[in-house]
């Protein structure tokens, strides 16, 4: 049995009187892949972002290596050092140049030395082949390298754990193929990864489980073989064939 | 004999007196202009510092989950800085000056011109600062504070590193603004006796009854200030927004 990094327990979250997540139980154990997919609004980016605690749950705990995430900031930052996090909107910064959005988490952070900082930005920053672009701003980058920036900028801190928010949501079509190259080869690594996305083929080749989520509730939890070729919820079904067939 | 030299030696036109007042009180206009940038320049740098912090207080969350010393003292600096905001934005600045002066003479803290003319400015410019800073702050995408809190930084680092660089930079012609605004409003501290330029060309029209003439002088030296200034800001500005092109790092390129 591999270990076990995340575990959430009944997670709940609600804006006002909308229920956007209904009492979510998942474990996430050591290199898994998790794809999570499901039609907008069945509430996949807000169960990703409540496990980042960038925002909180109404309801319902989530454990780290058995320890329960508190309302400490102190011990939410460390946390959040350790599991990263790419947008769909990159969310790079504006003010600093490749090179410095990748040494920023490394620096203010984790504290390293400026030659050890740099030296992670740019091996990652090869691996996702953005290297050339260290003096580049991201307004002056394309989408595709943006994200691939953002995820060289999410590995230099060594995460345990890296979350996916819709990563090629907001790319072109030609530039999605980059990215989730990229992911695949991160994927191969061993790295543990949750992926909300509407890549269907992505999730069904690179994730070692799929999740599938329906208006708040966890629908199908199943490895993708399973999950993409013989759905058991009604509704997982309904979902599939409509992407498939389009 | 001596008054017909004296008449003969006074101008005729307009630009003649102006000449004549700036010359003969060059002296004045000078140490007026320069008390005049003086309290333009100090209480404007001092009220951009109170302007970050109030306008950062004033964008500080406080969660429900916090604990209750930063939620209690949190809450009361933020009443502080919502009541000190609001008094200083809805009352003419030249009342502020008389409250400001005439009140800490008359309870004993004795106050020079000069200094209560900066502190007049500075609180005044702290106000509407803070107003601005808040804007500024508020004009930066969401992702920018998600992206940086999601890496772990704490909320006081990605204000500082992520948010205000970028906040600044967006609200630098508002901040050239207020500079200039303050370079202007120094003259109504004349009423409480600062020797800045108004009261300069108060005092010099006066002996030749030549208003007119002297406070044309005292536009002219305004605008020049102004002018100046102006394009100084536009050149910063400029400076700030950094370059359209950057250089590829040759030495990383894949094919090498």
């Amino acid at each position: 049995m591999a270990e076990k990094i995340i575990s959430i327990e009944g997670l709940s979250k609600s804006f006002g009187d909308h229920e956007v997540l209904r009492k979510i139980d998942i474990s996430v154990q050591k290199g898994e892949v998790i794809c999570i997919v499901g039609s907008s609004g069945s509430g996949k980016s807000t169960l990703l972002r409540c496990i980042n605690r960038l925002e909180r749950q109404t309801n319902g705990k989530i454990f780290y290596h058995g320890k329960e995430i508190r309302d400490v900031q102190r011990e939410i930052n460390e946390y959040r050092s350790k599991v990263g996090m790419v947008f769909q909107s990159f969310n790079l910064f504006n003010n600093m140049t490749v090179l410095e959005n990748c040494m920023c988490g490394t620096r203010k952070v984790l504290h390293l030395s400026k030659e050890e900082a740099f030296d992670r930005a740019i091996s990652h920053l090869k691996k996702v082949g953005m290297a050339p672009y260290i003096n580049a701003k991201p307004s002056q980058l394309s989408g595709g390298q943006k994200q691939r920036v953002a995820i060289a900028r999410a590995l230099c801190m060594n995460p345990e754990v890296l979350l996916f928010d819709e990563p090629t949501s907001a790319l072109d079509p030609e530039m999605v193929g980059d990215v989730l190259n990229v992911m695949k080869e991160l994927a191969q690594t061993g790295l543990t990864m949750i992926i909300v996305t509407h890549e269907m083929a992505f999730a069904r080749d690179v994730s070692t489980r799929t999740i599938f989520m329906d208006k708040g509730y966890v629908a199908e939890d199943a490895a993708p073989s399973e999950l993409f070729t013989n759905p058991k919820n009604p509704r997982t079904r309904e979902f599939l064939s409509r992407y498939l067939a389009g | 004999m001596a008054s017909g030299i004296l008449l003969q030696a006074l101008p005729e036109t307009t630009i003649g007196w102006m000449f004549f007042l700036a010359k003969k009180y060059s002296s004045m206009f000078l140490q007026g202009t320069g008390i005049t940038l003086y309290i333009a320049i100090v209480g404007t740098i001092l009220g951009f510092i109170l302007g970050y912090v109030v306008g950062i207080v004033q964008d500080m969350k406080i969660n429900k989950e916090d604990n209750i010393i930063k939620k209690i003292f949190g809450n009361i600096l933020k009443e502080i800085c919502i009541v000190y905001v609001e008094v200083f934005r809805d009352t003419p600045m030249i009342v502020q000056a008389m409250i400001i002066y005439y009140g800490m003479n008359q309870s004993g803290l004795s106050i020079d011109p000069v200094p209560a003319g900066i502190l007049v400015t500075l609180l005044n410019t702290g106000a509407y600062m803070a107003e601005t800073v808040r804007a500024g702050i508020k004009s930066i995408d969401i992702g920018q504070r998600e992206g940086a809190l999601a890496m772990g930084m704490s909320p006081m680092k990605t204000m500082f590193h992520i948010i205000l660089p970028q906040a600044f930079k967006n609200i630098i012609p508002e901040m050239a603004n207020t500079f200039l605004t303050n370079l202007k409003m120094t003259s109504v501290l004349n009423v409480i006796l600062v020797q800045e330029l108004f009261m300069a060309a108060k005092t010099a029209g006066g002996t030749y009854y030549k208003y007119f003439e002297s406070y044309l002088v005292i536009a002219v030296i305004y605008f020049v200030l102004c002018f100046v200034f102006n394009r100084l800001f536009l050149f910063i500005e400029k400076r700030m927004a950094g370059k359209n092109d950057y250089v590829l790092a040759v030495e990383y390129m894949e094919n090498q």
